[in-house]
């Protein structure tokens, strides 16, 4: 009979361990998912606050310039070539707000910078975005993706995969954990209820 | 019941709580972090499919926004919720009722009170992405900030488990060092992303 106990025992606290050590491993990316989903919630009240009369974006060039922006521009490609000529480094992503513009944004955690490029004046302008700490922690949770020529970037997507991956895993292994403790199973019970009939009610009523 | 076992409690009952949100919250991430892979599953663009059809003449007070007609048309058809409305230089009134399972658009001709309801069907990455993205008390309508209240209170439920889970593990010696480990590491690697990326 104990050793037929054995394993059931080892996976428990492989469950356990597993739940603690993910949660503390990634407890910064934990906190900055939470923290920064606040200004995304109260976007308004954090404008109004920095509403100081500084302006959001400062110039710090502006001149004639050409692009051949046709239908079979590599827009990525040109952004590189701006980034390169006008030594602008980060991370970028590339985007038309009209169709006679192209727009190459370029970030890193702290800073942020937008080249405009209007083609119908051959002109080029670019700005810089002044730090907000609002900005800065959006910026932080909207970071992802694979699309960038950087391994540090693509290393912070598997991170941002493995929060994934791990917030699953504590549903999982919270539930199971939950299962163990017999005195709590009704109590648990009718808590996943409501909660999950929130939800659902959530999906078909907004 | 002393403190610790309020920690261990409501560490456990929140975490069954937002179970679904915590879900929602982290498959829609995976399809925002793979967005190139999981939208060649699927096409570029879904094209909303004629639902209804009806004339129905709706007065609107004079000078009224896009918006607040946007909303009187939706309260005439009932499908009262989050939506955005504007006018296209036809003169039409285009109205996108933001439902998380079923977005609709709804198109009314102000001069024939020629109204189409389409809707989108459903995809499940758009509706993942839809809910990631639905927050904010910016809506006229009580349920849309009820909502709004669960995100902030998800938000506020993550840091409680943040803290209560840091108080268990404390509370587990044998668990200590192995803990500090992963502690240093994970700050080290964040901090190291902060300063690099």
């Amino acid at each position: 009979m104990a050793n037929r106990k054995v394993p059931h025992l080892k996976f428990n606290l492989i469950v356990r361990r597993t739940h603690l050590y993910l949660g503390i491993f990634l407890l910064p990316w934990f906190l900055m998912y939470s923290i920064s989903s606040l200004p995304f919630s109260h976007r308004s009240y954090l404008d109004a606050y920095y509403d100081d009369g500084t302006p959001l974006w400062v110039s710090r060039w502006e001149g004639n310039y050409y692009i051949p922006l046709d239908t079979e521009t590599d827009h990525r490609k040109i952004g590189a070539q701006v980034m390169q000529e006008f030594d602008l480094e980060g991370s970028f992503g590339t985007y038309q707000p009209a169709p006679d513009q192209l727009a190459i944004y370029i970030y890193d955690f702290w800073n942020a910078t937008q080249v405009r490029y209007f083609h119908d004046e051959k002109r080029l302008v670019i700005q810089d975005r002044r730090f907000r700490w609002d900005h800065f922690l959006t910026g932080m949770h909207a970071r992802g993706g694979f699309q960038q020529a950087s391994f540090l970037a693509d290393l912070w997507a598997v991170i941002v995969d493995i929060v994934c991956v791990a917030m699953m895993t504590w549903v999982a292994s919270g539930l199971y954990m939950w299962w163990q403790l017999k005195s709590v199973r009704r109590s648990g019970a009718l808590v996943i209820l409501s909660g999950t009939l929130s939800f659902v009610l959530f999906l078909f009523l907004l | 019941m002393n403190f610790s076992r309020i920690v261990r409690r409501t560490h456990m009952y929140l975490g069954l709580f937002f179970g679904p949100w915590i879900l929602m919250y982290a498959l829609s991430t995976v399809v925002m972090n793979h967005r190139d892979w999981v939208s060649s599953f699927y096409p570029e663009t879904v094209p909303f499919v004629t639902e209804s059809e009806l004339t129905r003449r709706i007065s609107f007070p004079e000078e009224a926004s896009p918006a607040e007609q946007g909303r009187l048309v939706l309260q005439a058809l009932n499908m009262e919720g989050a939506f955005s409305a504007r006018r296209t230089e036809e003169g039409k009134l285009v109205i996108l009722r933001n439902h998380p399972v079923h977005p609709r658009r709804i198109t009314y001709e102000t001069e024939s009170g020629h109204l189409q309801v389409e809707q989108q069907p459903f995809e499940a990455p758009r509706f993942l992405e839809r809910m990631h993205r639905r927050r904010g008390f910016q809506q006229d309508y009580l349920l849309e900030d009820v909502w709004a209240l669960s995100v902030d209170l998800v938000i506020l439920t993550m840091v409680v488990w943040a803290f209560s889970g840091a108080w268990m593990w404390w509370e587990l010696k044998t668990t200590r060092l192995w803990g500090i480990s992963c502690l240093v590491f994970g700050f080290g690697l964040f901090a190291f992303f902060l300063l690099t990326i």
